[in-house]
């Protein structure tokens, strides 16, 4: 009696256990992308990408239609010039869609691996970068023009300056490379994978952030490193510049306002949680999301100027929306939300079933 | 407390021997199997003697009158079967409670390689506040997941040229094959070949393969390689213990002329 006694009790023990591990794989992989016209919101989460309208925060369209166990997409869509909207999937497709209806126009399947960053549309160009280890370059028709193969997975989209394209990946390189050929022109290894993209000075510096807290400014030219400022913890993104500030959170939940010519530290704070996405600049206030579900406006001097609690995990940049304030929680009770510029919510959008 | 009692240690474990053996994750995981397989050895170890015992004393003849005398009560079976373990010394709960034990680490096994691939941000996060200050995140994270010519966060295929766009799937074949070969070679002869046990042992080796195949086809390659080193090890492990018995491998057709000789 007494050995069933103990084994019945060992069951419920190692059920519960596995049922609590089980139910975890039930979290999403990562956070909503978000790109605006000024008139509309494209929204890459999760099954769909989503249209909604800036005005009353309504639906204009979704793709696919249904959702399909196979397609997810987080990777924030991006507009060209020529009206596509370019968004990647886990499901390995790169698709250019209509922005006025979510119809397909084209969709590239050669990759090997997840659409986890961003493109960069730039020289009539696609720069797709692939957790294949590929950054594939595409003309605006979808055709493959050449690769370019990086040592690790590539998480985020490439930027330019118009001279060069600059590609940070998980091999903790940042490459520098021919805008018009798989060709490096200089590279440099960080000591950290890059998961975020660069950010462009504009004084032929760039800024790049990495995993392991680190944030260099290093010459486009050639990529001497300028200077150096360590974090307290790791960095995900490279942060937003303004006049001549250059201001980042890390996953410590502080925020950093360095010299961006000099890498000086102006001032820190640390709000309320860690914080992963860059800062939105709106107007004389730096918008940050954190993952305790606040949105905390701080002004030039770090001096708060509001905070809005929006709930869920603000791991995503917020994005600005014409005059609206736009934030995508994760586990939030909706799946984008809008602001005024004084922190007073406009709308919120939940997609129906 | 799943995870802090075992996915989370076991993920450390995985990521302290791919620190030590260069960056090369899928020997990491070879690695890491064959640790679990020899911490877990006396549990093993435990079993077969278990279930071996248990094997003889249902082909005893006192096993098997008390079975025909007790045919119609149920309830009187049990009592004397029970009097029958105390008497002999042999544990009902013998052969399947290490294995019970043994579940919990192996869904941690999934869960920690899974978890240490992070292919994804969150799972980057998640794995980043998984791992202990001893070990330098910074450096090692995220995980080099190539391996030969697999990528070990994706389920494997090989593009020969002859195959067009065709991708073989080279090592879900190879689970399928080594999760038979571990079956067949270490799968004791059942007591009652027509019983209900030595009928599900028989399903067990043809349906376990396919399943394991189909997972090692739908989910991330390193996965397919726990699957292979866990298979290989158990059978080199059975095979240290004496208990294989290589003529299963044999069509029963010819296993009378290969004892004879």
């Amino acid at each position: 009696m007494k050995t069933k006694t103990f084994v019945l009790i060992l069951v419920l023990l190692v059920s519960s256990l596995l049922l609590a591990g089980c139910a975890k794989g039930l979290t999403p992989s990562s956070w909503p992308g978000v790109v605006t016209d000024g008139e509309t919101a494209y929204i890459a989460s999760a099954t769909h990408i989503y249209a909604v309208s800036l005005e009353d925060g309504s639906e204009v369209w979704r793709f696919p239609e249904k959702a399909d166990a196979k397609k997810s997409f987080f990777a924030a869509p991006v507009l060209t010039p020529d009206g596509q909207l370019i968004v990647g999937g886990y499901d390995h497709i790169l698709y250019s869609l209509k922005p006025q209806n979510g119809q397909v126009n084209w969709q590239f399947e050669a990759a090997r691996d997840r659409w986890i960053g961003s493109v960069l549309v730039a020289n009539d160009l696609i720069y797709a970068p692939n957790a294949d280890y590929n950054l594939y370059v595409l003309n605006l028709r979808g055709q493959l023009q050449w690769k370019f193969e990086a040592r690790q997975a590539l998480w985020s989209a490439p930027v330019t300056d118009g001279q060069r394209i600059y590609l940070g990946s998980l091999d903790h390189t940042l490459y520098a490379l021919e805008p018009h050929a798989s060709k490096i022109i200089w590279k440099k290894s960080l000591g950290g994978a890059i998961l975020n993209p660069p950010l462009m000075g504009g004084d032929g510096l760039l800024y790049v952030s990495t995993f392991g807290g680190d944030t260099f400014a290093l010459e486009t030219a050639n990529g001497g490193q300028r200077w150096k400022f360590a974090a307290d913890n790791l960095v995900w993104s490279t942060g937003a510049l303004k006049a001549g500030d250059l201001y980042f959170g890390d996953a410590q939940g502080n925020i950093y306002a360095l010299n961006a010519s000099t890498g000086v530290k102006d001032w820190s704070l640390q709000p309320n949680g860690p914080i992963l996405g860059a800062p939105l600049i709106v107007g004389d206030i730096l918008v940050f999301g954190t993952e305790s579900g606040d949105l905390f406006a701080v002004d030039a001097h770090g001096k708060n100027v509001w905070t809005q609690t929006i709930g869920g995990m603000l791991y995503g940049p917020p994005v600005a929306g014409g005059d609206l304030i736009l934030v995508a929680p994760v586990e939030g009770q909706s799946l984008l939300v809008a602001l005024d510029q004084t922190g007073t919510q406009k709308w919120a959008f939940t997609p129906v079933k | 407390m799943w995870d802090t009692l075992i996915v989370t240690p076991l993920t450390n474990v995985l990521l302290w021997i791919y620190q030590i053996f260069g960056g090369n994750f899928g020997l990491a995981i070879i690695l890491f199997t064959l640790l679990i397989r020899l911490v877990t050895h006396p549990l093993t170890a435990q079993q077969i003697k278990s279930s071996q015992a248990m094997q003889e004393m249902q082909k005893s003849k006192k096993w098997q009158d008390m079975q025909k005398k007790h045919k119609g009560d149920k309830e009187k079976l049990a009592q004397e079967q029970m009097k029958l373990y105390k008497e002999l010394g042999v544990s009902p709960f013998g052969s399947c409670l290490p294995t019970f034990i043994q579940i919990p680490i192996i869904f941690g096994l999934y869960q920690s390689i899974t978890l240490a691939l992070a292919a994804s941000p969150l799972q980057l996060l998640t794995l980043t506040r998984s791992v202990y200050s001893i070990l330098d995140a910074t450096a090692l994270l995220p995980l080099n997941s190539r391996f030969l010519w697999m990528n070990l966060g994706q389920p494997e295929r090989i593009f020969l040229p002859f195959l067009g766009d065709f991708g073989l799937p080279l090592l879900a074949i190879i689970v399928a094959l080594t999760t038979y070969l571990q079956s067949k070679l270490t799968m004791p002869p059942p007591a009652n070949p027509g019983d209900q046990s030595a009928m599900m042992g028989k399903m067990m080796v043809i349906y376990m393969p396919f399943l394991l195949g189909y997972f090692a086809l739908t989910f991330a390659s390193g996965l397919s390689i726990y699957f292979i080193a866990s298979n290989l090890a158990g059978i080199l492990q059975y095979a240290l213990m004496g208990k294989v018995d290589w003529r299963n491998l044999l069509p029963a057709s010819m296993k009378g002329v290969v004892k004879s000789k």
